[in-house]
């Protein structure tokens, strides 16, 4: 089989960004204000200590919040891009 | 570089991969426990070959490869006698352990008269079937959960089940999971919160969606009730059965149910979609007890008009392993790189087909807040700047 890379990537690859909490390392692309994706490894699901199962029963994502906020500082700080925003 | 870059002669050429022999790993719900506990034998026709299924004297249920290793009689055309299944051609007998326990004309059973066995499980009303090309036993973290209310629960109705058969590989209905858009343009929903998780053997989708309200005739025509939205959050444990819990909120209220979206293929090019609805009875009942049966059954009705939306989609469009995919689009590529690790040898399982992905999208905060703290940021940033730069001659 093999799965074949993401034609999306090939532009506009993933980031690294690091948990300002845990010492978690992980990859992430925004193709929006509203998108975002995370990619982990072992080392850094090890690493997060902040980890959230959700809830399906109501409704809850699964999430590391410190991560989320992580994420978004870099957005702010203009380190992590946000492909869908090019002037 | 992007197509736009190569400028507009180049044309795109779909790509695909004969579909594979292969069948995935895992459990798969092959129905109804009360289905097959009927005291006969039960044809299934599943993973390229054909399963005898049936229920012997204490109930348990047994599965057998579904040709008799004599001359190939179809045992699910049999009898159950005692607590073994008997032949229609000769009337061999043959137990749940795969072994040929007698023959009734011969004085002695031969050596190796042996068949396939298929480990089977039954949770929550329903019968598992384990699936593994490389014929080991079940895998302990792929156990399937048992449902958080249900028909197991008396507060919840029954299952409301329907099965139907689709011509296309499997594949397909995997691809659904991650597929955002489609909600709107097949299924009239639009999700103002998505995400999907996948880790280990388990691919979440949760979703947050309001109905479109120019988009409910086929709702209307059946005599649903008019669902304003609602959250949903769906689990594929293992390849091939999802687990939903999903709340429905209706003009008069909060429904909960649980939706189970399953399938087994049958050969790579089709396989057979069941799916089953329980749901929440209402504190106060109705004066019909049956009331809440009929709802129940009635959002089976709706959920089979989801379902054919995608059939229909299914049954016209191609295979393709190259989807060229637009910054809107979900994680098609990565839900297929997660799906592949029950294609594979145990062995051959990669970090990256089980490692954590999350795809989210969120609308809740709305673009222009962005765009204000960042704006925020950036002025509050060079302020900073020019004080620092104030203070420095003090510093020096
Ligand atoms: S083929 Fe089954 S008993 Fe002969
Ligand atoms: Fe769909």
């Amino acid at each position: 089989m093999g799965v074949r890379p993401d034609n999306r990537l090939a532009d506009a690859p993933m980031h690294p960004v690091a948990c300002a909490s845990c010492a978690g390392r992980v990859l992430v692309r925004k193709a929006s204000w509203h998108q975002t994706s995370v990619q982990w490894t072992d080392e850094a699901q090890a690493a997060c200590t902040s980890w959230s199962p959700g809830s399906a029963v109501l409704g809850f994502p699964p999430v590391c919040d410190r991560l989320r906020t992580s994420i978004a500082d870099a957005v702010l700080d203009g380190t992590l891009p946000v492909v869908g925003d090019e002037q | 570089m992007s197509d736009a870059q190569t400028g507009t002669t180049e044309v795109r050429h779909i790509k695909h991969e004969a579909v594979p022999t292969r069948f995935a790993r895992g459990w798969h719900c092959i129905g109804l426990e009360k289905d097959f506990k009927d005291g006969k034998p039960h044809s299934i026709e599943a993973f390229g070959t054909k399963l005898v299924v049936w229920a012997d004297s204490q109930g348990e249920l047994k599965v057998l490869d579904g040709y008799c290793r004599h001359m190939g009689g179809d045992l699910s055309q049999g009898t159950v006698k005692g607590d073994e299944v008997a032949c229609p051609f000769h009337d061999w007998r043959w137990g749940g352990d795969g072994r040929c326990k007698q023959i009734p004309y011969s004085r002695r059973v031969p050596l190796r008269a042996r068949t396939r066995t298929w480990h089977a499980m039954t949770q929550d009303g329903m019968v598992f079937v384990w699936h593994d090309h490389e014929g080991n036993p079940p895998i302990a973290e792929q156990a399937i959960p048992a449902i958080e209310g249900g028909p197991s629960d008396p507060t919840w109705t029954d299952w409301a089940w329907a099965q139907t058969v689709v011509d296309t590989n499997c594949r397909e209905i995997i691809d659904n999971v991650v597929d955002m858009a489609h909600f709107f343009y097949v299924h009239h929903a639009f999700p103002t919160y998505f995400k999907n998780t996948f880790e280990g053997h388990t691919a979440t989708q949760l979703q947050k969606g309001v109905n479109r309200d120019d988009m409910r005739p086929a709702e209307v025509a059946i005599g649903a009730p008019k669902r304003l939205g609602n959250t949903s959050v769906a689990t594929y444990h293992g390849p091939s059965f999802m687990i939903d819990d999903l709340i429905y909120h209706y003009e008069h209220g909060d429904t909960r149910t649980v939706l189970i979206n399953c399938h087994y293929p049958i050969d790579e090019n089709s396989f057979v979609l069941m799916y089953g609805i329980s749901m929440q009875r209402p504190e106060v009942e109705d004066d019909d007890p049956a009331a809440a049966e009929a709802l129940a059954a009635k959002m089976v009705a709706t959920v089979r008009l989801g379902f054919e939306q995608d059939v229909e989609i299914w049954r016209n469009k191609t295979r393709i392993d190259n989807p060229l995919l637009c910054e809107e689009d979900g994680p098609v590529y990565q839900v297929r790189r997660w799906y592949e690790q029950f294609y594979v040898d145990v062995a051959d399982v990669r970090a990256e087909m089980t490692d954590r992905f999350e795809f989210e999208l969120d609308t809740a905060k709305p673009i222009e807040a962005w765009q204000r703290e960042v704006d925020e940021n950036v002025a509050r940033r060079a302020a900073e700047a020019a004080e620092a730069a104030a203070l420095q001659p003090q510093d020096a």
